[in-house]
């Protein structure tokens, strides 16, 4: 109303004048880099709601009084405002929004500008995505944002990532940050970081990652470790038919062997050792060759997108296809993605639907091959008789305690598991008509997966060692996963100029109901056949919530935030069930004030401030709370008389058990200088987690288990984030950016138990180490960061070699036992930073990211368990060996020394992730491009296994990550 | 304008609340997963409760062999009940030592363990689990619970005897306690699930309690073997009682002997007989034996477990032996014994008494190395055959049928024995008597018989090794005869080849760290 009055005063004052003419403009509008014309533009009078867009050739034409002001709008480019005094033809040329600050920002339940963003996010869109053949999504974002930890720590073809947003900082319970898809929260499993996988990620047109309590705390419950919002790609009104074809062939290679002993070296150290060389072969055989080969891979992609007058449509089909490295690994998804928008009611009711769907096909190998590959003897061939393959034997047959033939654990095993999966939505966006600042948005989604799987195994296979009458292995297994949701808000958007306020109030509901289940049947190889299986009990969680956030802009300089969310979990008990996480924030527009507006230094200056409440609830099973029975299956009988009785198992729980809350502070300034050649932001924060959702020892007799989850443990977050994008070059030939980010961040224990004493040691955490049952290497104990490797100090002699089995005596007792471990570093980094440049001249392009951490360690467990003579020597019952670390010609150990500090080493690195060069073709009709993209190009570090990046810590049989070489080719018509 | 917002809001508030789902969480309940509510409306749950009280000893979880544990924090596979109590009751002792390199399994033998021992930690989570399950069938088998659920009169009866069934597992739990920690925390069905930290029960009470107990359930157990196999009965808790009176002076101070001799006699005179052939008593058809008074069953295809019997016939088999003869499909090499042990019988691994069961073909008596299987004497003890030489029901050869005697009538004599001599009363011929009649069965003649001179505490503590080597006794005897830390001198003992003394506080075990972090109710044991 109010801007109904502005321009009817404008009118009235410019009146005198210019006569009121009405004349008409027509022209075209181009884009600036490739001066192709833009359909879709919205072109419209300023002050008035007349206007219309572009059509498919980039004109309009439009009925126009002299004085009128034209605003050419469209997303992603700057808006242009020109004045009409007469001309005939007005052309205009759009350039890219390089300032952002109107740049549209999906966030949680709505959207916001990044002018007018409180909180801590992040907007990453596609051009800035990691380049290559990638096929998980969340692999597109390593690097590219402060605070963001993306580590994949295996090459296993369509393997996912751990995504750690500013550590998580929870102990036992979910640190994954919450995905949303399309407004669809998905399901996050505290085991499987890789629930994106299904998701094709050419389709991603932007992730939004939120990082402080403001921005996440309208998750409530699930936000404390961060939330990231993916925006898929969506057809465009009034645009002309689009088909693109896009290729990318791959091949990947091993980048280096584990060092392990050759056939020779085997030999003389079997020899020099007083062991036996009449149970050596004759071989000379490289098992790591035996089981890696090179990778292919494609890619393909074919889109097409049509916009209508009121409508828009995107269909998209993809299949990629990858196989490992490690023979036989093999992961295809076949996806189609379907995206139709519509524009009912003039403008008034938008609806979107969205689709994706997907088959996932994999080939999983036996990646026990893996380790079986370094400690298998060089000197044994790998054909003989058991399936094709050498065995080791004894008077039985196969040796039952000797180590397979790797390769024959992969070639004589067959498992194939095909997922389904489909994940849609519907959207309505309705803006009421006797009140268009109002809109009511109605949001359903599911989110469904089946999964087949089978495996067969060969009856003559070494692996199998069938004695007579008995049968090969082979099991299936299968399982749903479903979520639907049903999100409905109300936004209210009001303009009050008058008060120099702009109001943003959202209010909604939030309804979320997960199931999950899983079962497997295996061949009982004694009778041949599938025994009766326990009936699975499903997963199962409802998340009721209501949310709401208000946003108050006032004199377009000092914004407000705050939201509210209270959730309702089944995971807890009636007392426990609700919980209510609020947060504020606060921006200052410091660049608009009058000391700022002509500085030539600062181009845009934003200052942050914010405070918030989240929680965390994912731990465990669904039913925590209650005591349930579990029934047992065959084998777990117990014999009464002449009856074998099934048990009945009464299961821990704990009737208290709640959310665990973090409180989390930021301060934050975004920066602009010299006209946004350099912009980026600085973040600081400080998070405490309390009443932590633990797995933890149970005071013994008094529950029904010895480890439950419980609200027991604190601890405390600080980090520094800071990015910068920097752009030296900008012309009409050449742009180069550069972005870079760098983090700093650290998180201690600050209680564990009830009964923190100094003395207290602290819980074992972390894999369960190979060389030995049940070791583990790390521990969590206040005062210190979590997952500490705690270990024996290791003495050296004066020439710096280890003494095996002498460590420092720590407390003094002269007595060399647990009580003189110490904690001694930690997998997490101390710092990390992403530095990509991108640099584009003409029709060429050239770019390239690295990525780095430092101050991360690594146990290699690979040396701890392999690299000491009895390792090598000492085999069940004597009868072969098997190979070790070359490690153990260095330190020449004899036994096991497994918790020594030696092998726990700095693995602080650089990697370069990716180097990518293309090639623009501009055809008149038709665009085509040409990349070449190397992956996994080099990594500079000091440690001495293959790979220092392993999210657990622990160094053992990881799938290696190979380099991949990439040709892609782009059609577009 | 105000009042179309309003009303709009409250139109969208209205049709939010039709879809509000509070109910629904409040109505969400476990699919397959039984509550305590719904469970036992079947009445055969009791008697599965009960199964699974049983079974807590001798398998590790819900899943046959493995795949859903009781209990977390060490591999499956290790946390079985009777493996746990073996190692910490045989590996520690001149009976046993093991070659692996798990963790710190070789402390166990070097006795130079800590607080953070993890198989010693997870004995204790053992226990004290199987405390728990018993307190909770208690606390379920109320006379208000039953009467709440309208369990009929002859359910009633059954499940009376099912009570004193558990009571008499929850004792026996409390004595492994005492004999290992002397304190420990004590819970009873009385105290509620999850909301009370354990207060440490002392020696004294924890005594008293399971005296208390076993005197109290003695009219509701069924009949010295009158009981369905494997299910405990009047003559298992009897033996349970005289051995907690026999070993009272070591956990108490208070001299017992007279009471244990009275139980003892009550399971003599039960008409148990002595299995004619020792080594028939170890083997898959043992549950045929009319002298094993209380067993942990297992069966090669219902009870399996990569623990109890599974690691006692696997586990002790490698280097030259052939697995085909023990019914299994390969050993584990691991265990073995010490030259200590062998040299307790005459002529050691020549030796008449059939008791003697070494393999020594490619073994050495000597132990120069540890982790080799083949430097110590193999024991044949345990077997996956059954008399006449027919392997167990599993065809793969990994789980036998083979139970463990874990109360047998040899034991009764021997304890018998011991009473008498140690002041208990009863009559030293018909001691003389019983032993010989173990040394007949042990020679298959009179000629090794003993008159009562030659009946010695350290006759019985050497003949109690020959008759129950393996058996779950040694740590016990030879702490009761104080032979286990500040004498008793057997190889590797300390860490040492030929083995040394070690403090005495090592007669008991260091209650686990985690444990004392979790409960600031708990001290830790003296020494540790």
């Amino acid at each position: 109303m109010k801007t109904f009055l502005n321009s009817l005063l404008l009118m009235a004052l410019l009146f005198p004048s210019i006569l009121l003419s009405q004349s008409t403009v027509s022209g075209t509008v181009t884009e600036a880099a490739s001066t192709l014309p833009v359909p879709g533009v919205n072109v419209i009078i300023k002050g008035t709601s007349k206007g219309t867009t572009t059509d498919f050739d980039g004109k309009y034409s439009i009925n126009v009084n002299n004085g009128d002001v034209l605003v050419f709008s469209y997303v992603g480019y700057a808006t242009q405002e020109v004045a009409f005094n007469g001309q005939t033809t007005l052309n205009i040329t759009l350039a890219e929004d390089t300032a952002k600050l109107d740049e549209v920002v999906v966030i949680g339940y709505g959207t916001t500008t990044v002018k007018d963003a409180t909180g801590s996010l992040e907007k990453i869109d596609s051009e800035t995505f990691n380049k290559g053949a990638i096929v998980s999504p969340e692999n597109l974002l390593a690097g590219k944002s402060a605070g963001v930890r993306i580590t994949s720590s295996s090459g296993s073809p369509g393997s996912g990532a751990e995504i750690r947003i500013r550590n998580g900082g929870s102990i036992s319970a979910n640190n994954n940050p919450l995905i949303v898809l399309d407004g669809v929260p998905l399901y996050g499993d505290a085991n499987n970081g890789n629930i994106i996988n299904s998701i094709n990620p050419n389709e991603i047109e932007s992730y939004t990652i939120l990082k402080d309590a403001s921005a996440t705390a309208i998750y409530g419950s699930r936000a404390t470790a961060g939330v990231i919002i993916i925006t898929t790609k969506k057809g465009r009104t009034n645009s002309p038919l689009k088909v693109e074809y896009d290729l990318q062939i791959s091949t990947g290679k091993l980048t280096d062997k584990v060092d392990v002993l050759s056939a020779d070296q085997f030999r003389q150290y079997i020899i020099d050792n007083g062991g036996n060389e009449n149970l050596l072969g004759s071989a000379h055989t490289d098992w790591q060759d035996q089981i890696y080969e090179a990778a292919e891979g494609g890619i393909h992609n074919v889109t097409l997108t049509k916009g209508f007058k009121n409508s828009s449509i995107r269909v998209n089909y993809n299949l990629a296809n990858q196989n490992g490295i490690l023979l036989t690994s093999q992961y295809r998804r076949n996806a189609l993605n379907l995206n139709y928008e519509h524009r009912l009611l003039d403008d008034h009711l938008k609806v979107n639907v969205s689709s994706k769907g997907s088959f996932v096909d994999n080939h999983f190998a036996d990646e026990g091959a893996i380790g079986s590959a370094l400690f298998f003897d060089p000197t044994q061939p790998v054909q003989g008789n058991y399936g094709g393959y050498f065995e080791f034997e004894d008077e039985d047959g196969v040796r039952n305690l000797a180590p397979r033939n790797p390769v024959s654990l992969l070639l004589l095993r067959d498992n194939r598991q095909r997922a389904k999966r489909n994940i849609s939505n519907i959207q309505l966006d309705y803006k009421f008509h006797f009140l268009p600042e109002l809109r009511f948005n109605v949001n359903a989604g599911f989110d469904y997966e089946e999964y087949d799987g089978r495996y067969f195994t060969d009856p003559t296979a070494g692996f199998n060692n069938l004695n007579d009458g008995q049968f090969a292995a082979q099991g299936t297994y299968n399982g749903i996963n479903k979520n639907r949701l049903l999100d409905l808000y109300l936004n209210y958007k009001k303009d009050l100029s008058s008060i120099l306020t702009n109001i943003d109030i959202t209010a909604g509901h939030s309804y979320q109901r997960f199931y999950r289940v899983g079962k497997a049947r295996n061949l009982n190889t004694s009778t041949g056949n599938f025994d009766p299986v326990v009936p699975p009990s499903p997963f199962q969680l409802i998340l009721e919530s209501y949310f709401g956030r208000a946003n108050f802009t006032l004199a377009n300089k000092y914004i407000f935030t705050a939201t509210y969310r209270s959730d309702i979990s089944s995971r807890f008990s009636k007392d426990n069930r609700v919980g209510n996480f609020p947060s504020a924030g606060f921006s200052w527009l410091t660049s608009d004030e009058d000391f700022l507006k002509d500085s030539n230094t600062f181009s845009n200056l934003k200052v942050r401030l914010s405070w918030g409440i989240t929680g965390q609830q994912d731990i465990g099973g669904s039913f925590a709370y209650l005591g349930v029975y579990s029934p047992g299956d065959i084998g777990s009988q117990y014999q009464f008389g002449n009856q074998f009785v099934p048990t009945l198992r009464p299961e821990g729980y704990n009737e208290s058990l709640k959310w665990e809350e973090a409180t989390t502070y930021n301060v934050g300034l975004d920066y602009g200088l010299f006209g946004d050649k350099v912009s980026g932001s600085i973040d600081l924060y400080y998070r405490k987690n309390k009443d932590i959702l633990q797995f933890a020892p149970v005071p013994a007799g008094s529950n029904l288990e010895n480890f439950l989850d419980q609200n027991i443990g604190e601890t405390v977050s600080r980090g520094i984030e800071v990015g910068v994008n920097f752009s030296p070059v900008k012309n009409e030939n050449f742009t180069w950016d550069i972005s870079t980010n760098f983090t700093l961040s650290d998180v201690e224990i600050k209680k564990l138990s009830l009964n923190d004493t100094p003395g207290s040691i602290g819980t074992l955490t972390g894999p369960t180490l190979s060389g030995g049952v049940g070791n583990k290497i790390q521990i969590n104990t206040v005062g210190y960061e979590p997952n500490a490797f705690y270990v024996f100090k290791q003495v050296y002699d004066s020439d710096g070699h280890p003494l095996e089995g002498v460590y420092v005596d720590l407390n003094g007792d002269n007595v060399i036992n647990d009580s003189d471990k110490y904690r001694y570093q930690s997998p997490t980094p101390d710092a990390f930073f992403g530095f990509t440049s991108s640099m584009s001249y003409k029709n060429l392009d050239f770019s390239f990211t690295l990525r780095g951490s430092l101050g991360n360690y690594m146990y290699n467990n690979f040396k701890s368990a392999n690299g000491y003579g009895q390792a090598i020597l000492n085999q069940v019952g004597n009868q072969h060996y098997g190979n070790g670390s070359t490690d153990v010609l260095n330190t020449g150990f004899v036994n096991n020394q497994q918790f020594s500090d030696l092998y726990v080493e700095n693995a602080s690195f650089m990697k370069m992730d990716n180097i990518s060069i293309g090639y623009n073709v501009p055809f008149d009709k038709m665009k085509f491009r040409a990349s070449l993209t190397a992956q996994n190009v080099f990594t500079i570090t000091k440690y001495s296994g293959l790979d220092p990046e392993i999210a657990s810590g622990v160094d053992n049989n990881v799938y290696p990550k190979p380099r991949t070489f990439v040709l892609g080719l782009n059609f577009t018509y | 304008m105000l009042n179309k917002i309003r009303k709009t809001a409250l139109l969208a508030l209205g049709l939010m609340a039709i879809v509000s789902c509070t109910k629904e969480i409040d109505d969400l309940k476990p699919i397959n997963q039984a509550t305590a509510d719904s469970v036992f409306e079947d009445p055969a749950a009791y008697r599965s409760f009960l199964a699974k009280i049983y079974a807590g000893i001798a398998v590790s979880g819900q899943q046959g062999p493995a795949g859903n544990p009781d209990i977390a924090g060490l591999d499956e596979g290790f946390s079985n009940y009777l493996r746990l109590y073996w190692y910490l009751t045989e590996l520690t002792t001149d009976e046993a030592l093991i070659g692996w390199n798990d963790g710190t399994i070789k402390d166990l033998h070097y006795q130079n363990w800590t607080a953070g021992n993890e198989f010693i930690g997870t004995m204790y989570s053992r226990v004290a689990y199987q405390i728990s399950l018993c307190n909770e069938f208690i606390r379920q088998t109320t006379d208000d619970k039953l009467d709440s659920r309208g369990v009929d009169a002859d359910l009633r009866a059954e499940i009376q005897t099912y009570r004193a069934e558990a009571r008499f597992m929850r004792a026996l739990s409390y004595y492994h306690a005492l004999d290992m920690w002397r304190t420990f925390p004590f819970a009873t069905d009385a105290d509620p699930v999850g909301a009370t930290l354990p207060p440490q029960g002392s020696a004294q009470q924890i005594f008293d309690y399971i005296e208390s107990e076993l005197l109290a359930i003695d009219g509701d157990l069924v009949g010295a073997r009158q009981n369905e196999y494997a299910r405990a009965d009047k003559a298992a808790a009897w033996m349970l009682l005289a051995k907690l009176y026999l070993n009272a002076e070591v956990y108490v101070g208070t001299n017992r002997y007279n009471d244990a001799r009275l139980q003892v006699e009550k399971v003599i005179n039960s008409n148990y007989t002595l299995e004619p052939v020792y080594g028939n008593l170890f083997l898959a058809d043992n549950d045929q034996s009319n002298e094993i008074i209380f067993p942990i069953a297992f069966d090669g295809l219902y009870t399996q477990a990569y623990g109890g019997m599974t690691f006692m016939v696997h586990a002790p088999v490698g280097g030259d032996m052939s697995p085909a003869a023990f019914g299994i499909n390969g050993g584990w090499a691991g265990v073995r014994t010490t030259s200590t042990f062998v040299e307790k019988f005459p002529g050691m691994a020549n030796s008449s008494d059939m008791r003697e069961q070494f393999f020594t073909q490619g073994q050495s008596l000597e132990i120069n190395d540890v982790s080799n299987f083949q430097d110590g004497y193999a024991v044949a003890k345990f077997k996956n055959v059954d008399r006449n030489g027919n392997p167990g029901s599993d065809p793969s050869g990994d789980f036998p049928d083979t139970d463990f005697p874990m109360f047998r009538l040899a034991d009764a004599y021997l304890m018998y024995a011991e009473a008498n001599l140690r002041g208990g009363g009863g009559d030293i011929n018909t001691a003389v008597g019983y032993i010989n009649q173990l040394r007949e069965r042990a020679y298959g003649n009179s000629s090794a018989n003993i008159s009562a001179g030659n009946l010695t505490l350290d006759f019985i503590l050497n003949e109690r090794a020959r008759e129950l080597h393996w058996e779950c006794h040694r740590r016990t005897d030879l702490v009761r005869f104080n032979q286990f830390t500040s004498n008793g001198v057997w190889p590797w003992k300390g860490n040492v080849p030929s083995g040394t003394t070690t403090a005495s506080f090592r007669d008991l075990f260091p209650l686990p760290t985690s444990d004392l972090s979790a409960n600031p109710n708990l001290q830790q044991n003296p020494g540790y």
